[in-house]
């Protein structure tokens, strides 16, 4: 509707012009989210129809997003939007169906694990009922199915199956032709996400082979070996997929390299829970990114964006430097900061920060 | 000024600090709920103002029609506009209610309003010198400023000021004082005319070019309605804004005073430098809440719809430290700012005289 109308240039210019906003779109907007919340501009509702129980702590939402919503391939990642006690959060999840379930039906699914202490995947398991709308974003992400057919390694640690769900139902569709093989990492196998559907693709699909590994059933944890690698027929010529907690992804990458696997065969996408939060005086600091400027620098105790800023010779706009009138607002795209005012700690997501009050822990990157 | 020493500062600074706190801990979902229900009043009545206005050959459609788009114009400048400016919601993380980003219904660019009212007005508050919204540079209300012959006929600066109000905002940055006396040249202000020409182009197209033209038989009624929404507008926030610093008891501050200050001494001159008025609950939503000037100028970047809930506290440090409160009815208030405004026109011999003493009095 309105989305769509903008689109034009002219439109757009004119809505700018009546309704003084760069995205005249979604002037509207609190009054079409009280009418029916489906038709707000800003981002694409859509509305959940089914919450399905996949384990103990991870749910599949079955979604319908607005139709003007342009679609995404498989293994590509979503923004999703939703408010949480009057504030809006973003948080990106992947797409665990086949792109055929959005042409066919208009229908999505994110499968979500519970994180503990994680403000959105606890409000979306505790808070989010069928009927409900949420925001969501256009797909992106480069974890893509090779074009034309190779053979295919995936290797995929706990909730990190969610993209490879989406690949192997659309692998299986197309009667992919290159043999596939899944590694698929979990706890213990009550852990399993997906399972009946894996069996299922397992048996529908010859060239798939599914294997389930436990890791800690036994007394010594069972990780990643060099064994599981080998057995695998032409290594060298598949193209390898890796998702999954931090360690999986960095042990897989040693072990493959090992076996002459070189890094444009390997793809990943990085998948980790942001650590939780602790306010201790020698966290403080971390490499800053000022994405528009293009400028990386260090810093080091309780410096503040601005001052770090300033010390690399950029001049972001600031006021009062003191946090009163907001001039040096700006954009955080990752990392996280501690306000130092109310030594507040801030989500790893992208929000508003005052640069002159907001102090670095780890990396941090935002647009100045 | 009320003269605290360096403990009573830091103690003043604590009281304040804790009642922000307080606010800060318990912003949520109530005050999401409560913009957005400011904004969809603002959405309802710029909407039925326009649509009713070319009806306006009907006289009470014209009314209802003007009256509709400069209620909507004042809510959108003054309680969302001026208070989303102020960072108040940037917590939220809207990007349509982002202090940085948001652009309002009015000649003056939002960034030339977050550094002349923002930065300037808010971090120098009514020093005399520095913050140059005391008197808008076309006004003499406090002795520190020298009277000169055209001072006299100042009242009717303040009248076109006010009809012109959003055009006055607009070149407010020019700085044209200063241009005045040659201390800037034209050329350093010319980023600065291009954007005033920008928007204030925008905003000239929108409601005198593109409505009336859109319902062309009857333009010169669409017209002379969005001139009187306008006006409407400019007559209102001009009135409003002058009751929250120039009334009787509002303090001025020399340069001097404030070199170095702590953030206490800061807090003191908010307090003593703005003047509240009193009134219904929609009085003060009309005026952006700034009906509670001094809760705003101590913490502008708190909602300003828990300026009233948060006033009896305010209140209570002010009687703690002995700092007086300046409140009033609005009538009150804006008589002494009117009385100010003509008393400071005359020069200083007659308006000691006037005022019964021989000395200049202090303010």
């Amino acid at each position: 509707m309105l989305a769509r109308l903008t689109q034009s240039k002219t439109m757009h210019w004119l809505g700018r012009q009546l309704s003084n906003q760069d995205n005249p779109e979604s002037w509207l907007d609190p009054v079409l989210a009280k009418i029916n919340p489906m038709w707000v501009q800003a981002y694409t509702p859509a509305r959940v129809e089914q919450v399905i129980q996949e384990t103990t702590d991870t749910l599949t939402f079955l979604i319908r997003p607005a139709r003007r919503w342009t679609g995404f391939r498989a293994g590509q990642h979503v923004n999703i939007c939703t408010e949480i006690d009057g504030i809006r959060r973003n948080r990106t999840f992947s797409l665990s169906s086949s792109p055929l379930l959005w042409e066919s039906q208009g229908l999505v699914t994110l499968t979500i694990k519970r994180l503990p202490g994680g403000l959105v995947t606890n409000w979306l398991h505790d808070q989010v009922e069928p009927g409900q709308v949420i925001g969501l974003g256009e797909a992106f992400g480069e974890f893509l199915i090779p074009e034309p057919a190779q053979p295919v390694l995936f290797i995929a640690g706990g909730s990190g199956i969610t993209p490879v769900v989406s690949q192997l139902e659309t692998m299986a569709a197309q009667d992919y032709p290159a043999p596939v093989t899944l590694l698929y990492f979990v706890r213990t196998h009550r852990d399993v996400i997906a399972g009946e559907k894996l069996r299922a693709l397992a048996s529908r699909h010859s060239a798939l082979t599914v294997q389930v590994i436990a890791t800690n059933e036994s007394e010594e944890p069972r990780f990643l070996r060099g064994g599981d690698l080998d057995e695998i027929a032409d290594l060298k010529s598949r193209e390898v997929y890796l998702c999954g907690p931090k360690g999986l992804m960095d042990l897989a990458g040693d072990l493959l390299h090992q076996r002459g696997v070189t890094d444009d065969r390997i793809h990943s996408t990085f998948f980790a829970p942001p650590a939780p939060a602790r306010l201790e005086g020698d966290e403080l600091g971390g490499e800053v990114t000022f994405a528009q400027s293009d400028v990386q620098v260090g810093s080091e105790g309780d410096a503040n964006l601005l001052e770090i800023a300033e010390a690399a010779g950029l001049k972001p706009q600031y006021g009062c430097r003191m946090g009163i009138c907001h001039q040096c607002s700006c954009r955080k795209t990752s990392g996280t900061v501690i306000n130092r005012l109310t030594g507040q700690v801030s989500g790893p997501g992208e929000e508003n920060v005052q640069l002159c009050i907001s102090v670095p822990r780890g990396p941090v990157s935002v647009d100045v | 000024m009320k003269k605290l020493n360096e403990t009573q500062l830091q103690e003043l600074e604590q009281d304040l600090n804790a009642i922000r706190d307080e606010v800060l801990a318990d912003l949520g979902e109530r005050d999401a709920r409560y913009i957005r229900r400011v904004i969809r009043l603002h959405r309802t009545l710029e909407i039925g103002g326009r649509v009713m206005m070319p009806f306006g050959f009907i006289p009470p459609v014209f009314v209802a029609a003007t009256a509709s788009l400069g209620v909507a114009k004042i809510l959108e400048n003054m309680e969302i506009g001026h208070n989303v400016m102020h960072g108040q919601y940037d917590w939220m993380n809207d990007p349509n209610l982002h202090s940085q980003t948001y652009e309002w219904d009015t000649a003056c660019t939002a960034e030339s309003w977050r550094r002349t009212h923002n930065y300037e007005h808010h971090t120098y508050t009514n020093v005399i010198g520095k913050d140059r919204d005391y008197g808008y540079a076309v006004l003499r209300l406090s002795d520190e400023d020298e009277w000169k012959p055209w001072h006299s006929l100042q009242f009717i600066n303040y009248i076109l000021l006010s009809v012109l109000f959003q055009w006055g905002v607009g070149l407010h940055e020019l700085e044209s004082e200063k241009l005045r006396r040659r201390e800037i040249r034209w050329r350093d202000k010319l980023p600065f005319l291009k954007d005033f020409a920008r928007k204030g182009g925008r905003q000239a197209f929108k409601d005198y070019v593109f409505f009336p033209l859109l319902t062309l038989p009857v333009a010169p009624i669409v017209l002379a309605g969005n001139i009187g929404a306008n006006l409407i507008r400019n007559l209102w926030s001009s009135t409003v804004i002058f009751c929250g610093h120039f009334t009787q008891d509002a303090e001025t501050f020399s340069e001097a005073e404030c070199e170095g200050e702590n953030k206490g001494h800061w807090y003191l001159r908010q307090l003593t430098g703005s003047s509240n008025f009193t009134g219904g609950r929609w009085l003060h939503i009309l005026s952006g809440h700034l009906s509670y000037q001094i809760e705003h100028h101590v913490f502008p970047d708190l909602p300003a719809h828990r300026y009233p809930e948060i006033s009896e506290k305010v209140q209570a440090v002010c009687r703690k430290h002995d700092i007086p409160y300046n409140t009033g009815s609005f009538a009150r208030q804006y008589g002494t700012v009117l009385n100010r405004i003509f008393r400071y026109s005359l020069p200083d011999r007659v308006r000691t005289r006037l005022e019964g003493g021989s000395a200049p009095q202090a303010i």
